[in-house]
């Protein structure tokens, strides 16, 4: 138990971070993270130690998020989504935004708007990436996908993103 | 173009894997006499710092509200796992007590004889010498209090 309060301390608030980047919603993170702790207190036999904790947490709380996600939408019984695991996660959120109250810069600002209606696909693979550093493969393992796909994920996104500032700078921004 | 759209390529990989030296050279190289390229790898470059500047706060509470349901939930997993553990206990304690029992009457049955027992009397013994206290000590792992049961 000792441990795993450590764990708690030390990656609660990027697990929130990486939800956040997933449902787009933080009243979802934050329910989302604490099924995810509890996941993880009863698979903690199925946990190999020699491998980083971070992939593993992150694709239990992806997961759940999927799950979560699809109970959510089958309830609601808006849309008929085909039986893949992704594809619950392709539609954009609406409501007010996460991003826009957690960016700290003029350029975070920007990116924020684009981040919001980006897909959430793209969305975890560049938080993966770049804000939680994982390699490739730890991205992989994270989103149960080639690592071609992971990378082609990213690049996608980047390029969305980027468009953000060619597009705010061609109109003098 | 077609050489730019190689390069620009090549920029989105020296954010995203790793590349070689060379490799790396040869974008620095390229960059020198390419505007459209420079300003691509500064605009790639932007908005990665960019997508580095979210703070996201989470509640103030919500570390130890987590650690509390955490605490929780692992009295009700070992109160579920104990429980578990002694109902098969008992299972195996009462199947060892019949099939003991089952063997013991066996053997006590080929005493009939030559001990001048009537068949009545080997199964009053085997009932009251055997079966019963076994089924007994079974009994007991159910009834102890708490975890002192000698298996948790």
């Amino acid at each position: 138990m000792e441990l795993l309060a450590d764990l708690v301390e030390r990656c609660q608030h990027r697990l929130v971070r990486y939800l956040l980047y997933l449902t787009g919603r933080r009243e979802y993170a934050e329910d989302l993270a604490q099924e995810t702790w509890i996941r993880v207190l009863q698979r903690s036999s199925q946990y190999n130690g020699r491998q980083r904790f971070d992939p593993w947490l992150f694709a239990i709380a992806r997961n759940l998020t999927i799950d979560y996600l699809r109970k959510k939408r089958k309830a609601a019984q808006t849309v008929s989504l085909p039986d893949d695991h992704d594809a619950v996660l392709l539609l954009p959120s609406s409501g007010p935004s996460p991003f826009e109250a957690a960016a700290r810069s003029q350029d975070a600002m920007r990116l924020a708007c684009r981040l919001q209606i980006l897909a959430p696909l793209y969305r975890e693979a560049l938080l993966l990436r770049f804000q939680e550093d994982m390699s490739l493969p730890e991205i992989a393992q994270v989103l149960g996908a080639p690592v071609t796909t992971v990378s082609s994920r990213i690049y996608r996104g980047l390029a969305t993103l980027r468009s953000a500032f060619e597009e705010g700078d061609s109109h003098g921004g | 173009m077609e050489g730019d759209k190689r390069f620009r390529e090549l920029i989105d990989r020296s954010f995203v894997e790793e590349i070689s030296e060379g490799e790396r050279k040869l974008i620095h190289d390229h960059i020198r006499d390419c505007d459209g390229c420079k300003r691509y790898l500064e605009l790639t470059a932007r908005t990665i710092r960019g997508l580095r500047e979210f703070t996201f706060t989470s509640g103030p509470d919500s570390n130890a509200q987590i650690r509390e349901i955490l605490t929780h939930h692992t009295e009700t997993m070992r109160q579920h796992n104990l429980q578990f553990k002694v109902w098969a206990a008992f299972a195996a304690a009462l199947s060892m007590s019949i099939v003991g029992s089952a063997l013991v009457y066996q053997v006590a049955k080929l005493l009939t004889v030559p001990m001048h027992f009537d068949t009545a009397q080997v199964q009053a013994g085997v009932l009251v010498f055997w079966l019963l206290p076994s089924f007994c000590s079974a009994l007991r792992l159910l009834a102890a209090p708490g975890e002192n049961r000698g298996i948790a």
